[in-house]
């Protein structure tokens, strides 16, 4: 990193010109987000030429310091993780040292005579010796065979660590080396995009939006824990961390383990939670269509729960149970194949919920397109302003963003060891999601609901929200402090 | 087909003029990229005294990639599998066009002198190697007899 752009982070006021650029608008108050959301971390939405810009300041800092050319500077960069810092001070102290380092300079006495004379050990033709050329190592190659042997790596996909064509050295090809023996230009234009993508890689700053053909990338100053990133072009929310979708509370670790999970063993779980369910009054079958847990029977007009299929009465605002999951008491006694039976059971538990959270939070994706033309709509139509019905856009977002956070508590809690943390976990689980459920129910039918009450009920969802993040949310070192890296 | 690259037939003729000892390398007659070789097992070793019959052959960019090399004939070796692939570095990522047939086939020599079994392709063999040296070696003589000895 720049020093110029490490003094601009710093600052602690810099703060709130990123925080407008990243967040949406629906938030309801512009208070300092970094106290009030639990989830708060301090990043940016960076262009490709954005990026480029970035590090190319790093490499002219290099190669201006110590003097060196900028594409040696970038093999360096990339061999030290982009510290330009790190890098002057090692440089200073022994050059040798950073030069071997990062393959620059060969750790062995180079033994020239590999090739004698105008002799090429590649191809074993003879030609002059002005068409011979060597890296450091000087380990001299015909020109022919070096621009062959760069095309069939940069083909395979190397860039930045292209190696000399010597066997057991180890000496990498700067790009001003490469690209004064490739001529073709398709190979040019795949080389550098390659070196881009790998310096990118390289690089502890930054990260691709793994949104499908998303050319934004991000940047923050914090590799660890659970760190939501939202993609101002897709909108992807991604975990900065590990570049698995954001997974707060549960850690990076944990959401490799549970996907991975859920990966091998979604064709028994798919077949288990359906699409379908039988209304547990009058027995008829249901698709859910919508996002909220309440269902009524289009039949026989029961209300009952989604999730657990019991009696929706149990589930007033105090009473919510049917996310927490039950062990069987008598498991002890058990044999081997009940235990086994017992950890499938418990699996399968927790899976249902996830894969049924993901599915009301798509259900919901299709509330916010509807809501949108119904709130233009009523615009044409004369009722009310945009700004009027901005609630109702509000709402459906914050939604969103709670079923959400609530799909992530589940892996959470599979993995989590029985005790009274996670009786504690389960219990603010269980509340959020019974405020949620009220919440989706409300915001379907929002029209002719009154507006306070929806509005109390938004805040109620958000409140219970960010107390679990708060309390379970383990990542909560300061972000300006530790913004520089 | 394209006019056969300098480095190649230079490699084959020194190959037919100075072979290595113990290894014969024939290009085929219809095609020169891909020749028949037949390895001697090593002396001390537990396929001494048997003939092992590979494949190799050249692909479009070699000498930029490495040579494609398998084994025709059975063996029980921890870095060899049942399709007779080779897991052999300098076939793989540390190949170097500098390198030659010549030295791909004595490296594969070596390899059959000194097996590797912590970095095993055939696990089965690799882990019996590991753990009973003996009874593995007692296999790999056993299958030398009887796969590589007729003839």
């Amino acid at each position: 990193m720049s020093a110029e752009s490490d003094m601009e982070y710093s600052d602690n006021d810099g703060d709130e010109y990123d925080y407008y650029g990243e967040v949406d608008d629906c938030d309801m108050d512009s208070v300092d987000q970094s106290k009030t959301d639990p989830e708060y971390f301090l990043f940016s939405c960076l262009r490709v030429e954005e990026v480029e810009k970035l590090l190319n300041e790093s490499i002219e800092l290099l190669s201006n310091s110590l003097q060196i050319t900028p594409s040696l500077a970038k093999v360096i960069l990339h061999a030290y993780e982009w510290n330009a810092q790190e890098i002057i001070n090692k440089y200073k102290e022994n050059p040798n040292e950073v030069l071997i380092f990062s393959r620059v300079k060969s750790c062995v006495p180079s033994t020239p005579g590999n090739s004698n004379g105008s002799h090429c050990a590649v191809c074993a033709n003879t030609t002059l010796l002005q068409k011979f050329s060597a890296l450091a190592c000087g380990h001299y190659f015909c020109n022919d065979c070096w621009a062959m042997h760069f095309e069939v790596q940069i083909m395979q996909g190397v860039s930045n660590t292209i190696q000399c064509m010597a066997p057991e050295c180890e000496v990498r090809a700067p790009e001003d080396f490469v690209l004064s023996h490739v001529t073709k230009p398709s190979v040019r234009d795949r080389y550098q995009q390659f070196m881009f993508k790998d310096h990118v890689k390289s690089h502890p700053q930054l990260r691709f939006c793994p949104g499908p053909n998303c050319q934004w990338l991000f940047r923050a100053w914090v590799r660890e824990g659970a760190r939501r990133v939202e993609c101002q072009g897709c909108e992807l929310l991604t975990c900065f961390s590990c570049g698995a979708p954001h997974h707060a509370p549960t850690d990076c670790i944990t959401i490799r383990l549970w996907l991975t999970k859920c990966a091998d063993d979604s064709e028994t779980a798919n077949y288990i939670s359906a699409n379908t369910k039988d209304c547990p009054k009058c027995q008829i079958c249901i698709e859910k269509n919508g996002g909220c847990n309440h269902m009524q029977c289009g039949s026989c007009r029961h209300d009952f729960c989604w999730v657990c299929l019991g009696d929706w009465k149990c589930h007033g605002s105090e009473y919510y149970e049917c996310s927490r999951y039950k062990e069987d008491p008598n498991l002890a006694s058990d044999s081997q194949h009940a235990q086994a039976r017992e950890a499938l059971k418990k699996y399968l538990h927790y899976y249902e919920r996830w894969e049924n959270h993901a599915r009301s939070l798509k259900l919901e994706e299709q509330t916010l397109a509807c809501l949108k033309s119904r709130i233009n709509q009523k615009v044409m139509a004369g009722e009310g302003t945009w700004i009027d019905w901005q609630y109702l856009w509000d709402s459906a977002k914050l939604l969103k963003r709670c079923r959400y956070t609530l799909q992530y508590t589940y892996p959470f809690a599979y993995y989590m060891d029985n005790g009274p943390r996670k009786e504690l976990f389960e219990y603010q689980q269980a509340q959020l999601e019974a405020e949620i459920e009220n919440l989706s129910w409300k915001v379907e039918r929002a029209e002719t609901t009154d507006r306070g009450d929806l509005e109390n009920q938004m805040d109620i969802a958000e409140k219970r929200r960010t107390t679990l993040l708060k309390d379970f949310l383990d990542i909560n070192i300061n972000n300006a402090s530790s913004s520089k890296v | 087909m394209a006019a056969l690259p300098r480095r190649i037939i230079k490699e084959t003729q020194r190959l037919m003029q100075e072979p290595v000892p113990g290894i014969s390398a024939v290009p085929s007659e219809s095609n020169a990229r891909y020749f028949h070789v037949i390895v001697t097992g090593p002396e001390d070793s537990p396929f001494e005294g048997g003939l092992f019959k590979l494949e190799l052959f050249l692909p479009e960019d070699y000498p930029m990639s490495a040579p494609k090399v398998r084994f025709i004939t059975k063996i029980y070796h921890p870095n060899i599998d049942r399709l007779g692939r080779i897991c052999l570095d300098i076939l793989k990522d540390k190949w170097s066009p500098a390198l030659q047939i010549r030295t791909v086939l004595l490296s594969i020599q070596a390899l059959l002198s000194a097996p590797n079994p912590d970095d095993p392709l055939a696990n089965d063999v690799a882990e019996l190697w590991k753990v009973n040296e003996s009874e593995a070696i007692r296999n790999a003589k056993d299958w030398t007899r009887r796969y590589a000895m007729d003839n």
